[in-house]
């Protein structure tokens, strides 16, 4: 499988879904949960389906306008591919 | 004062020990839990309820055949209204479109079917029932359905002597049922797979060639299925961190509602298992004899007490100690440093002397089966 393109719409698998608290927000998958602080759980809320790969890098890159954003968009895709291919994202 | 003791991550609900299926490498105990004796559908709930509150994440719905609870729809909504991710583990039979419909509006979130050989007349000889060609049935019906609901599906496979041979004759036939995730696991020898021990564990060569066809397949898939595996610990150098460590992550209520660290724990002498019929769950995770029994390092002996894996592997499994080296409190003779290990090395070298494997038998009863295989296994059979 390749990294997301700009136009696909990333969205949380069959069988994945948010559960914990709201301080302790967790996906969870057939067989465990991941934790989601901080950046992770922002890119992963925004994984609805309905915005494109290349909105959520937008929307991410103006939130944290001081950083690289060429370094944003390669860190947010290799996770949404590595999440990919736990089957716990699809795009 | 004693340490608070984290929560558990995960409820294994064995709901019943009842089953179509005989399967010769089940890990359920010898002595099932009979129907009379099983939790009802409050019972239940009350365990979900309290398992929610425990902050459990997970509840596994197993056996036994689950769907065998009439009630079993309702039990997945509780669980899920409890806020547990629902996980029916199963074979299938007793399922179609309708009540897998019924099952998933009621908030079932995954759904695992095993297979158990990717030839429909070995597949029911192991598994002592005519199922297979239901269970591709099945398949089909759960990918429609996925299409819907979005429920995970994951197929199953049991691996072992019997059929490690067509491995990838396995592996591309489920890959055409088209699951999110496969798991490929060794047969673990508790119960009635370590009964027909003889029987199921692989040869040195056929692990070899497993393990590549795994590696191989996993490259070739990724991203398509996840490929899950789990290695059989009698060709591993350490021992398997059993249930995650005793008391640390998990907890199985069998059907009767005995509270258990694990799948064989039962067989344990000594220990009292608590019952959610009289106690708690938090109380009997918290407190309980049984559960404290192996929990942590104290209980440990050497070399595990002073051994850099001791938080890693915790010492291995209780019941595997017990079962081979008749003592629960050495360390897991499936290590290679543990003083018993000659009983697992004793197992592998008949393992690698004997024949390779029997021919399956072809049967129009379970009857028959049954006669023509007794001097090969014994097929699991069903509580009272």
């Amino acid at each position: 499988m390749a990294p997301p393109s700009d136009a696909s719409q990333p969205c949380l698998a069959a069988g994945c879904r948010w559960g914990g608290s709201e301080e302790d927000r967790v996906i969870l998958f057939p067989e465990g949960a991941i934790k989601l602080q901080g950046t992770g759980r922002q890119v992963l809320e925004r994984c609805d389906g309905q915005r494109t790969f290349g909105e959520i890098i937008a929307e991410l890159q103006k939130q944290f306008g001081a950083a690289d954003p060429a370094k944003i968009r390669s860190d947010i895709s290799a996770f949404l591919e590595q999440l990919q291919k736990k089957r716990i994202v699809d795009y | 004062m004693r340490l608070m003791v984290p929560n558990p991550l995960a409820l294994i609900a064995e709901v019943t020990h009842r089953c179509p299926l005989h399967c010769v490498y089940c890990s359920n105990p010898l002595e099932l839990a009979g129907t009379k004796e099983e939790l009802s559908t409050e019972e239940w709930t009350s365990v979900f309820q309290q398992s929610g509150k425990l902050g459990m994440l997970h509840a596994h719905f197993t056996g036994g055949e689950p769907l065998a609870r009439t009630d079993l729809t309702e039990l997945i909504s509780a669980a899920r209204a409890a806020g547990l991710y629902t996980n029916l583990i199963t074979s299938g039979i007793g399922l179609n479109e309708q009540r897998l419909k019924t099952l998933v509006d009621a908030g079932l979130d995954h759904i695992q079917i095993s297979f158990q050989d990717s030839r429909e007349q070995a597949a029911n000889w192991i598994a002592g029932a005519k199922a297979h060609a239901h269970k591709i049935e099945l398949s089909r019906a759960i990918r429609r359905q996925i299409g819907e609901n979005k429920i995970a599906f994951t197929v199953n496979l049991v691996v072992h002597r019997q059929n490690l041979d067509h491995l990838e004759e396995m592996i591309a036939f489920i890959e055409q049922l088209n699951p999110e995730r496969v798991e490929i696991a060794h047969a673990q020898y508790y119960g009635w797979a370590l009964a027909n021990r003889a029987a199921l564990l692989p040869t040195q060569s056929q692990l070899a060639k497993a393990v590549a066809i795994v590696a191989n397949a996993e490259k070739r898939l990724a991203g398509r299925i996840r490929i899950d595996s789990v290695v059989p610990d009698y060709y591993a150098k350490y021992p398997k961190a059993c249930m995650g460590g005793w008391g640390r992550r998990l907890l199985l209520i069998n059907p009767a509602g005995k509270v258990l660290p694990c799948h064989a724990a039962e067989v344990l002498p000594g220990l009292l298992f608590e019952n959610v019929r009289n106690k708690t769950l938090a109380w009997i995770w918290q407190e309980s004899s049984s559960f404290r029994r192996f929990r942590g390092e104290d209980w440990m002996p050497e070399p595990c007490r002073s051994c850099d894996r001791r938080g890693e592997d915790f010492g291995g499994c209780r019941c595997q100690a017990f079962l081979l080296a008749g003592d629960a409190t050495v360390t897991d003779p499936a290590c290679s440093l543990a003083p018993s290990h000659g009983t697992v090395e004793s197992a592998v070298r008949e393992a690698n002397s004997g024949a390779a494997v029997a021919q399956p038998a072809a049967a129009s009863s379970f009857v028959q089966l049954q006669k023509q295989t007794t001097d090969l296994w014994s097929y699991r059979t069903n509580p009272e």
